[in-house]
Order: structure tokens, then C-alpha cells, then sequence
């Protein structure tokens, strides 16, 4: 077969039809709907508004507690997944009898669909029946039982704590990866040099997982920003306002109060926000 | 008669009038339902009307419920998208939005040739008439919401079971203590049912400047305040669901809640005889509220077998397959004929839905009704009972969305 300029398009083109149907369609469909006014029950009257719906976001308070919210959802969970992750991956890079074992059961939190995991914790961290409560009481760690996620207090930490116990596994896993890509002889030279375990960590660990890291931070952060699944069983955004973030937000809006126009005009900041995360780590990529 | 064959004629005759034209074009019929218990199947109902109906196929679909913002949004969906059912279950709150997409087929002409009309209540017919004076809905279950107790725990109290709002608070309160707590609210999506037996029982009105009135605004407060003054509920209240309720009345956490006759046997199997049912307590001058679950069937606009659907919906309301449907859905029959043999749950608990059917009513059925039930009431009320907005804000806001 003669190889011409268009072969490579050829190559490409499923996952380019692939592409434009499930990810370019739906998003040019909601860039539309989002300069609407688009109610799900008044299906013949939606009137053009412009910018009217993103105009309105800015003015609407609850899209910048949500839009905070989502800061500290992203911020605390990966950086809990990541360090939690990290330390994981440092423990199982050892060598020790029960590794293979360590290495598949650590992964079972990955696995698990998110609703489930919602459901489970919801129940350990229930008032009255809650495992966590009746062993916190139980062991003295707390005077009573608490109300994880009935106060705006502790709610938010109480899914972010889902979430990390659901997240870090990727982390442990793709780091651990990366930590059995670095040459041995690299400790050898900075154990040579003088470098004890922690200079080692910063001059050699860190750096030769640099690559993976910052990739594996850019999805989860992705992943975490867009998720809804577990604070939409766990809490519905409440109590009150305390969990709704910018996703929940959203889908509220579109899927419980049918109004997709405002929905997805806050779909669409909402993607502006992560492009931006993307942009700056190819741009970062390519230097 | 055995039961199959009683369905089976009881579908022959809902269908008699309309069966021939039929007989030698076989239809599909979709329809979509909903059960509380998703292990539950109409199939036999459905094998039996299909034996009756040989020229009908009826394809039964079970979409999520969601608490209701599941099944109405998918349901408006696939209306928008051309791709609805023929018929479906439907309630009051969502026909308002179903109206106004011009999606109901009035049924008026096929109820007034229905044999099966005469056996359901005329009350039933008025509520479920639509504004505009016509029919769209068919009734098919309904329930009313009761008041769960513990009469052991107020036997050991000596105290009577609460009829009003006085005695409920001196049951609550006596009731309350150590890891025991005197009534299980539902704070969260679903909780509108709690808190309107109280603030639309204890003086508000769903009418213009009825829900900031000074008697609306002080039953608001008194509610609020069984929470943060009286700490009459449990501190999860503000985010227990409807699970969390069930799950705390029956081990023993809570001595009084409100459900409905759907959850009867299952709070019987784990209390006995200790659990027992009165309708809500009413509020002063014997004024109270208690909501009406209603359920219907609808045959929608768009349906290319509304005759064949209009058959199949007709066969659900009639006595026997009635009984049996509701049976499966752990609600109670329509039919007055049903409703004389009934014997799914202890006869004390539809007695006590019986006696709540004086102070039954619904939402204003508005198109801002199912926004305030799936998210403007429990985020704000919430909000109210953590103590972020005052009682009376959070009446303002619910003034707000209804009226304006």
C-alpha cells in the first residue's frame, strides 16, 4: 500500500468520528443551549438571550459559593489522594512477603462504583447507626456521636474523605509505575555522593517522577472538579449550600429544576475554568 | 375463583368495548411505571391482560423514581425527544409541566364509556381533574401520610397518642432522651411532607402572602424551634432521607414519624405490635394537613396506540388487577370494590390513612412545586434549621417562589 499525506488522517479517523460525535456534538450542543432560555417543560418557547445566562451567573451568589467550594473540593481531595497515594506507592516499591497481595487489594476502592462507595460511607458515617460513630464512642475518640453530614462543619470533609479513600489508588498505582521506571543506578550515584533516603527522595525520587506526577495530578484534578456522583449521594450539596460545588450545582439546576439553559451556561464556565488548567500544563509540556 | 382467572376476566372487561378493532393488529404498548420496591414486577398483571388482549403487547418499563426528579425529568426528556412511552404513571405535582407541553391526552370521553368508572370515588375524580376541567389522569393508588408511634414507649409514659400539636410535643419531648429521640424528621429532598403537617397545619396558606402571614410565620418558628430549642429530633435530622427515617424509627431511635401505609409492614416486622399508626396531629382550632399520595396513570399525546394504552391503563384501575397492583406497589386500591377485601398490612395502620383522609390535600400543582419539593425546601429548611437563615427568611423565600 503507497503511503500518501492522507494515510495518517485515515488511521485517525475513527477516533476522530468518535470524537466529533460524543464530545464535540454534545458540547457544541450546550454551548447553544447555554445562550437560551432553555426550560425542559416549555420545549416550543426557548428565546434567544445572548449572554444573558452567563450575565445572570455572575450575578448569582450561589454560583461563587459553589465556584469556592469546588476550590477547596479539588484543592483538599487530590492533595490528600496525592500524598496518601504517594506514600502507598513508596511502601509497596519495598520488597516484602504480602506485596502481590498489598498491590491488588489496594486497588478495590478504584474499582468500586462511586455510588456504592457513596452508599457505604453514608452508612459508617451515619448519626444513629453509623460504624464510625458506635467505634469513635465506643474507643472514647469522641464524647457522642456526630452528625458527619448534617453540619455544614464537617460534611464537606466527611465526602472529601469518600473521595480519597476512593481516589488515592490511582495515585498509588500510577506512581508506583513511575518510581520502577527510575534507574537503580541513580540511588547508586546519590548514595556514592553521599545522599542519604530523604536527600535521595528530593534529588532523585522526586524528579524522576515529576513526569507522571504532574500528568496523573491533571486528570484527577479534572476528575474531581467534574464529579458529582458521590456528594450527590452522600449529601445533595447540603446541608443547606454546604457541598453544593459547581458541578452539582449545575446538574441541579439542569436535571432537578429542568432549567437547561442556566445549567449548562454553568457547564460551559465550568470547562472554561479546567481548559485553563489544561492549556497551562501543555504549555508546560512542551517547554 | 382463583385470582388469575378473576384478573383475567377483570381484563377482559376494561377491554370489551374497545378489543375488535384490535383483534387483527397487534400493538405494542409501552408503559412506564415505578415501585418503591424494585424487586417487585407486573408481569403477571401484564400476561394476564396481554391473554385477554391478544392483539396488545404491553412492553412494561421500570424507570428509577429518584424522588421523583428522576422519573419526571426522564419523562420530559423522552417526550421532548420523541421517544415517551405510550402511557405512564404520573402524579398531580408534575401535570401542571405535562400540560403545559401539551403532552396529556384527555381521557374524558373513554372514562365516561368505562364500565370501571362507577367503582372509584367521586372524591378521587375531583382531585384528580385538571384545571381546566378536564380529565388527563386515570386514579390508580393513592396513600395519605400518617403518623408513625411508639405506643409502647407512651404507654410506659402514660401519656395518650397525639391528636394535635400540643400532645405531640409533650409526647416528643417525654420521649426524648439518652440516644432515643422523639420524632424522626426528614430533612432532606422529601421532607416537605413533614414540615407542611405542621406550618400548612398550623395556620399557613398556599395562596398569596399566606406563607408569611403571622400565623404562618409563628407555626414556622415552632417548628424550626422543635429542633434547635426543644431538640425533639435527632441532630442528623437536617440530612436524613427517607431511608434514614424507616431505618430510625425501626431500631428504636426515634418514637414517632411520619409515612405513609407503603412502609407498614416492614416497621411491623421490626416492632410488632409496639408500632401503630394515628392520623397527624392537627393544629390550633382542629385545623391540620396531612398530604395526599396520589398516583395515576396517563396516556400521552404523542402516542401512536392511544386506544390500545387507554386499555391497558383502564385494566390497572379496574378492581381486582387494582388490588394486585397495589399490592406489589405497597399502596392502597382505588376501587371501592378493592378497598372492601383489603388485607395487605394490619388493619390498624388503614384505618389511621382512612381517618387522615378529612385533612388530605396536595401542593398547589404549579409549575414551581417540583423545584420547591426536590430543592428550594430542603436546601432552605436546612439552611433554617442549622440556624444560617432565620425561620421567617425561609417562609420569604418560599413565598417568594410560588408568588412572586
Amino acid at each position: 500500500m503507497k503511503r500518501t499525506a492522507f494515510t495518517p488522517w485515515l488511521f485517525l479517523a475513527p477516533a476522530l468520528v468518535a470524537t466529533v460525535l460524543l464530545v464535540l456534538g454534545p458540547v457544541t450542543e450546550t454551548l447553544w443551549l447555554s445562550l437560551h432560555d432553555v426550560v425542559l417543560f416549555r420545549p416550543r418557547v426557548r428565546p434567544f438571550v445572548g449572554l444573558g445566562n452567563y450575565i445572570a451567573v455572575l450575578h448569582d451568589p450561589t454560583f461563587w459559593s459553589s465556584l469556592s467550594l469546588s476550590f477547596v473540593w479539588v484543592a483538599v481531595a487530590v492533595g490528600l489522594q496525592f500524598a496518601l497515594g504517594l506514600t502507598a506507592a513508596l511502601l509497596l516499591n519495598r520488597q516484602f512477603w504480602w506485596r502481590p497481595a498489598a498491590r491488588a487489594l489496594i486497588i478495590v476502592p478504584w474499582a468500586l462504583p462511586s455510588v456504592i462507595i457513596g452508599l457505604i460511607w453514608t452508612w459508617m458515617l451515619d448519626f444513629n447507626l453509623g460504624i464510625i460513630n458506635q467505634l469513635g464512642v465506643q474507643f472514647g475518640l469522641l464524647d457522642a456521636s456526630v452528625p458527619w453530614l448534617a453540619q455544614p462543619s464537617t460534611a464537606m470533609a466527611a465526602v472529601i474523605l469518600a473521595i480519597t479513600w476512593q481516589g488515592f489508588p490511582f495515585f498509588c498505582v500510577t506512581l508506583l509505575a513511575g518510581l520502577q521506571s527510575i534507574p537503580r543506578e541513580q540511588y547508586e550515584a546519590a548514595a556514592i555522593d553521599g545522599a542519604g533516603p530523604v536527600r535521595s527522595f528530593y534529588y532523585v525520587t522526586i524528579p524522576g517522577l515529576m513526569p507522571v506526577m504532574s500528568t496523573a495530578l491533571l486528570l484527577r484534578m479534572i476528575w474531581v472538579a467534574n464529579s458529582l456522583d458521590l456528594l450527590l449521594v452522600m449529601t445533595g450539596g447540603g446541608p443547606g449550600t454546604a457541598t453544593q460545588t459547581l458541578p452539582l450545582y449545575a446538574f441541579l439546576k439542569a436535571w432537578s429544576g429542568a432549567d437547561y439553559g442556566y445549567g449548562s451556561a454553568l457547564a460551559v464556565m465550568l470547562t472554561l475554568m479546567l481548559l485553563s488548567v489544561v492549556i497551562f500544563y501543555a504549555v508546560r509540556s512542551r517547554e | 375463583m382463583k385470582r388469575r382467572s378473576l384478573l383475567t376476566g377483570a381484563a377482559a372487561l376494561a377491554a370489551a368495548p374497545l378489543a375488535a378493532p384490535h383483534a387483527q393488529q397487534p400493538v405494542t404498548v409501552r408503559w412506564w411505571y415505578h415501585f418503591d420496591d424494585p424487586t417487585a414486577s407486573p408481569a403477571a398483571l401484564v400476561a394476564d391482560f396481554e391473554k385477554a388482549n391478544p392483539g396488545i403487547k404491553v412492553q412494561a418499563e421500570s424507570i428509577p423514581w429518584g424522588g421523583g426528579a428522576d422519573y419526571d425529568t426522564r419523562l420530559y426528556t423522552a417526550l421532548i425527544a420523541g421517544n415517551a412511552p405510550d402511557c405512564g404513571m404520573v402524579k398531580f405535582l408534575n401535570q401542571p409541566r405535562l400540560m403545559e407541553m401539551e403532552a396529556l391526552k384527555p381521557l374524558d370521553a373513554w372514562i365516561a364509556a368505562w364500565s370501571g368508572r362507577a367503582d372509584i370515588s367521586e372524591d378521587l375524580w375531583r382531585l384528580s381533574r385538571a384545571p381546566d376541567g378536564k380529565a388527563y389522569y386515570l386514579p390508580l393508588q393513592y396513600v395519605v401520610l400518617y403518623l408513625y408511634v411508639r405506643q409502647d414507649w407512651f404507654a410506659q409514659k402514660n401519656l395518650s397518642l397525639p391528636t394535635n400539636f400540643d400532645n405531640f410535643l409533650a409526647g416528643a419531648e417525654a420521649t426524648t432522651g439518652g440516644d432515643r429521640w422523639g420524632f424522626g424528621l426528614r430533612g432532606g429532598a422529601g421532607g416537605h411532607d413533614h414540615w407542611a403537617t405542621f406550618v400548612l397545619g398550623g395556620g399557613a396558606k398556599l395562596g398569596k402572602g399566606g406563607l408569611v402571614s403571622p400565623a404562618a410565620l409563628a407555626a414556622n418558628r415552632w417548628f424550626i424551634d422543635l429542633f434547635r430549642v426543644k431538640h425533639v429530633f435527632p441532630p442528623s435530622a437536617p440530612s436524613d432521607g427517607f431511608v434514614q427515617t424507616i431505618a430510625n424509627m425501626k431500631s428504636g431511635r426515634t418514637a414517632m414519624t411520619i409515612h405513609h401505609i407503603g412502609s407498614a409492614n416492614e416497621m411491623v416486622a421490626a416492632l410488632g405490635d409496639a408500632i401503630t399508626a394515628v392520623p397527624v396531629p392537627r393544629g390550633p382550632g382542629g385545623a391540620g394537613w396531612t398530604d395526599f399520595g396520589d398516583g395515576s396513570n396517563a396516556v400521552f399525546a404523542a402516542s401512536k396506540n392511544p386506544e390500545a394504552a387507554w386499555q391497558w391503563i383502564a385494566y390497572l384501575s379496574t378492581a381486582a388487577a387494582n388490588v394486585a397492583f397495589n399490592k406489589l406497589a405497597g399502596q392502597v386500591t382505588v376501587t371501592t370494590s378493592g378497598a372492601k377485601g383489603w388485607n395487605a398490612e394490619p388493619q390498624r395502620f388503614l384505618d389511621a390513612t382512612v381517618a387522615s383522609l378529612p385533612i388530605a390535600a396536595t401542593l398547589p400543582p404549579t409549575s414551581q412545586t417540583a423545584d420547591f419539593t426536590r430543592t428550594v425546601w430542603p436546601q432552605t429548611t436546612q439552611k433554617a434549621l442549622l440556624g444560617q437563615v432565620t425561620p421567617d427568611e425561609m417562609m420569604q423565600t418560599f413565598e417568594k417562589l410560588f408568588f412572586g
